[in-house]
C-alpha cells in the first residue's frame, strides 16, 4: 500500500515537472528540444507503454486488464511505426535527451515495483500507472513535444496521436472503476 | 387526313402509356437503399449517431492511425473484424443498432432506422 502511494506521488510528481516545467509561465526553464529529440522522446513515451504492457500480459489473468494490455501494445506499436517512417522521411535520426532519460529511469522504477506484484494487487498496480502515465504522457505531448516540433508534419503527426491517448487515458479509467468494483 | 388521325390515335396511346408507367412508378417502385458512411478518425465514430432507413448500407471506414472494430453493444449479435487503417467494413441495417469499438471501448455509436 505505501509502495503504491509513493509510486502514485512519483507519477503525480511526474506530471508536475512535465506540466509546471513547460507550461508557458515557466518559459524560460523550457528544455530546448530539436525535432531530433521530440522524435526520440515520443519513441520513447510509446516503448514504455509497451513494456509495461508486456509485464500485465506476464503477470495478470484478468481478462479486462490482458484486453486493455494488448490494445496498448498494438496502438503503440503502431505509432512507433508511423514515428519512424515519418522520421525517416523527413531525413531526422531521434536523438537522446534528457527528457527521454528521464522517462526511461522513472519507468525502470515502475516495472521493478510491478515486477514484485501478483493478482488483483498486480491488476490494480499496473491500471493505476497507466492511468498516471497517460495522464504525464498527455501532458507532455501538449505541453512539451507539439510546442517544442519546428517541422509541421511533425507536430500535426504528435497533435494526431493525443485522442489516442486520450481515449487510453478513459479506457484505463474504466477498467480502474471495474477493478474496484470487484 | 389519314395522316392526322394516326398521328392523333398515337399521341393518345404514347400519353396512356407515359401515364400507365407513372403509375407504375409511383405504386410499386420499391426504395432504393442507400450507401451511408461512418468515418473512423481520431478515435471517434463520425458521426456517431445516424439515420437510416430500412436496408440501408453503411461503409465503416477507418481513417485512423490504429486498429479500429465495430461490435455490436452486447457483443452476441455481430462484429466487424479488426480493420487495419485505411480498410473498411460494411453492414446493412433492417432494424435500430448500438455498436462500440471492442478494441477501445470508450468508442460509441449508434444507428437508428426511420
Ligand atoms: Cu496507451
Amino acid at each position: 500500500m505505501k509502495r503504491i502511494r509513493s509510486f502514485t506521488a512519483c507519477a503525480i510528481g511526474l506530471l508536475f515537472s512535465l506540466t509546471v516545467l513547460h507550461s508557458p509561465v515557466a518559459g524560460q526553464n523550457n528544455p530546448k528540444l530539436s525535432d531530433a529529440e521530440v522524435a526520440h522522446t515520443a519513441v520513447t513515451a510509446n516503448q514504455i507503454d509497451i513494456d509495461y504492457a508486456k509485464i500485465a500480459k506476464e503477470r495478470s489473468k484478468n481478462t479486462e486488464v490482458l484486453k486493455f494490455a494488448e490494445t496498448m501494445t498494438n496502438d503503440h506499436k503502431a505509432v512507433i511505426e508511423q514515428a519512424v517512417a515519418l522520421v525517416t522521411k523527413l531525413g531526422v535520426t531521434p536523438q537522446d535527451n534528457a527528457v527521454s532519460k528521464n522517462l526511461l529511469a522513472d519507468a525502470e522504477k515502475t516495472s521493478k515495483m510491478l515486477r514484485t506484484k501478483s493478482g488483483k494487487t498486480f491488476d490494480k498496480a499496473y491500471i493505476d500507472n497507466e492511468v498516471a502515465y497517460h495522464k504525464a504522457v498527455i501532458a507532455s505531448v501538449e505541453g512539451l513535444l507539439i510546442p517544442e516540433s519546428e517541422n509541421a508534419e511533425l507536430k500535426a503527426f504528435l497533435q494526431n496521436v493525443v485522442p489516442a491517448l486520450k481515449a487510453h487515458l478513459e479506457h484505463a479509467q474504466m477498467v480502474q472503476k471495474q477493478l474496484s468494483g470487484k | 387526313m389519314n395522316h392526322a388521325r394516326i398521328t392523333i390515335r398515337y399521341s393518345l396511346f404514347m400519353s396512356f402509356l407515359v401515364l400507365f408507367l407513372l403509375y407504375l412508378t409511383s405504386f410499386s417502385a420499391p426504395y432504393k437503399p442507400a450507401t451511408h458512411t461512418v468515418e473512423i478518425s481520431q478515435m471517434k465514430f463520425k458521426p456517431a449517431a445516424l439515420d437510416v432507413k430500412k436496408g440501408d448500407k453503411v461503409v465503416f471506414i477507418n481513417k485512423d492511425i490504429v486498429f479500429h472494430d465495430v461490435t455490436e453493444t452486447s457483443g452476441k449479435s455481430w462484429k466487424s473484424p479488426a480493420l487495419a487503417p485505411g480498410k473498411s467494413w460494411s453492414m446493412v441495417v433492417t432494424q435500430n443498432q448500438s455498436y462500440y469499438c471492442s478494441i477501445h471501448p470508450v468508442m460509441k455509436g449508434s444507428i437508428t432506422v426511420k
